[in-house]
């Protein structure tokens, strides 16, 4: 095999690399730029008006979001963010259609080889995706995480991977690994006697963050389950390109299967405001029923509203209105103490972390971290900057 | 609404299902934006393109200006620029494709949104 046979890499033309760098690049000026000009109105206009007609701040997201939203800067910002984030998308499409058979072709032979490494591929050709997936193009990608337009597809999951690579405008490392990376590194000093056998990872897309689990505990067997038959295929024959051993299956999150008590860690990011929130405490469920005694149910996940101020918690629920997420704000107003306890979960044994970024911060801000007792959340948690921090939340069984 | 200009080969879906977000109240604002946004990535394309091209030309100590002046595009070429127009055209003005094609393939199922 040539050495593009033996990974997922696809050439764009010299055209379609400048769309791409010319889409960071403007999602890099309305994140910081606009956004910034976006607060100084806030600070220094709309604050004011809402003070002066109602003799005290905003309490929260929403007063905010109806103050603000009749603003010129307010309506450009939302207006470019939209256009930006499907431009994401359109800047890898006709790459990836001109690669679709190959790529198939490609993903179908990595996965078979189990030479460097020993993962497996479990799809369910009777499963039903979920109507929170399928009913809409979440994030505004065209497709969602499900479509398929041949055999052995992986067209999505190459849409996914190549815009994702736009979409963090360099900033999370080719891989884009982050996430797990920095989390797992910062569980493995905080517990150094944590050891976990079985890891399970859910709605693990194309498992970018489920490889530095398989890394950090090299003798655990690693599980990764979700819906979109394309993402699991690509995320397959991701891993094994990367030589790390990952089982996938597609699994709903609710519905996860498994045998009870047969996962020391259960890990997920991004997933649960993507999850409708009458299925989250289900999950939650599952996932104690899961965990062996002694395990550890940890989620990332954009910091709760009742963490973040008024404008931080309008700014971070803006994806729920206008990006097709529409669970994000739901989930992000739960108390997450309480649904951890009303899945099982005992109070005390509930944690949660803001935890600096591996690839940018470095190993040595990670160390400090784990030090520190509470989790200090701020305008840098979760906001895709050079700045950026992950919150995590979960509990011990 | 006309064709997207593409070929034969596997199609992607490139437009998102439903109807659009709107910000401002004036009609074609919304569209507005998103053609200028599209035409300041097509302009930066070409600039990059111009870019390369004139560093290849320099390093090869070509006289560019009078070269391109007189340079004439064959036949093939023409026809291969006409269809690169059109797909450029689609580009700038994908946001009225999108509208159509968006309403079309919109499930009347999609979960809406938090009530504000």
């Amino acid at each position: 095999m040539s050495e593009s046979a033996q990974n997922l890499k696809i050439q764009p033309t010299r055209d379609e690399q400048a769309r791409q760098r010319f889409v960071s690049g403007m999602r890099y000026y309305i994140l910081h730029n606009v956004a910034a000009g976006m607060r100084t109105v806030y600070e220094n206009k709309v604050e004011p008006r809402f003070k002066h007609d109602h003799g005290r701040d905003p309490e929260d997201g929403p007063e905010v979001h109806k103050a603000i939203k009749d603003e010129t800067m307010f309506k450009f910002y939302s207006s470019m963010r939209c256009n930006a984030q499907e431009m994401v998308w359109r800047s890898v499409i006709p790459m990836v259609e001109r690669n679709a058979e190959d790529l198939a072709a490609r993903a179908k032979a990595i996965g078979a080889d189990r030479e460097v490494a020993q993962g497996t591929l479990e799809l369910d050709p009777d499963f039903e995706v979920p109507k929170a997936v399928s009913a809409l193009d979440i994030h505004l990608m065209p497709g969602s995480y499900h479509s398929e337009y041949m055999p052995d597809d992986v067209s999505i999951g190459a849409v996914y991977d190549n815009g994702g690579l736009v979409f963090s405008m360099g900033l999370l490392g080719e891989a884009r690994e982050d996430i797990g990376a920095s989390i797992s590194c910062f569980v493995s000093h905080r517990y150094p006697d944590f050891k976990p056998a079985r890891i399970l990872d859910l709605g693990c897309g194309l498992g970018n963050n489920t490889l530095p689990w398989a890394r950090t505990y090299p003798d655990a067997e690693v599980h990764a389950i979700d819906v979109g038959a394309p993402l699991l295929r690509y995320g397959h024959a991701r891993a094994q390109v990367r030589g790390t051993s990952v089982h996938f299956h597609q699994r709903a999150v609710e519905d996860p299967g498994f045998d009870d008590e047969s996962f020391d860690l259960i890990f997920s990011s991004m997933l649960l405001h993507e999850v409708p929130p009458k299925n989250v405490g289900r999950t939650f469920s599952e996932a104690f029923r899961l965990l062996k005694p002694g395990g550890l149910m940890l989620h990332m996940e954009l910091p709760p509203n009742n963490m973040t101020a008024a404008y931080d918690s309008f700014y971070l629920d803006w994806d729920s209105y206008y990006n097709k997420e529409p669970f994000y704000k739901p989930f992000r107003d739960m108390d997450l103490r309480q649904v951890c306890a009303d899945a099982g979960f005992a109070p005390d044994n509930y944690v949660n972390f803001v935890i600096p970024s591996l690839h940018l911060a470095g190993r040595q801000a990670i160390l400090d971290a784990v030090s520190q007792e509470t989790a200090d959340v701020n305008r840098n948690t979760g906001r895709m900057a050079k700045t950026i921090q992950w919150f995590c939340f979960g509990a011990w069984k | 609404m006309a064709s997207d200009g593409k070929g034969d080969g596997i199609h992607l879906r490139d437009t998102v299902r439903g109807e659009p977000q709107r910000f401002f109240d004036a009609q074609g604002v919304d569209e507005l934006v998103s053609i200028s946004m599209a035409l300041a990535q097509e302009l930066w394309t070409v600039k990059e393109r111009m870019v390369v091209l004139e560093s290849a030309a320099a390093a090869k100590g070509v006289l560019l200006n009078e070269e391109l002046e007189q340079h004439q595009l064959t036949a093939e070429e023409q026809e291969r620029l006409g269809a690169e127009r059109a797909k450029f055209i689609d580009r700038i003005f994908f946001v009225l494709r999108e509208q159509a094609e968006g309403l079309k393939s919109r499930d009347p199922d999609e979960p809406t949104p938090p009530q504000l």
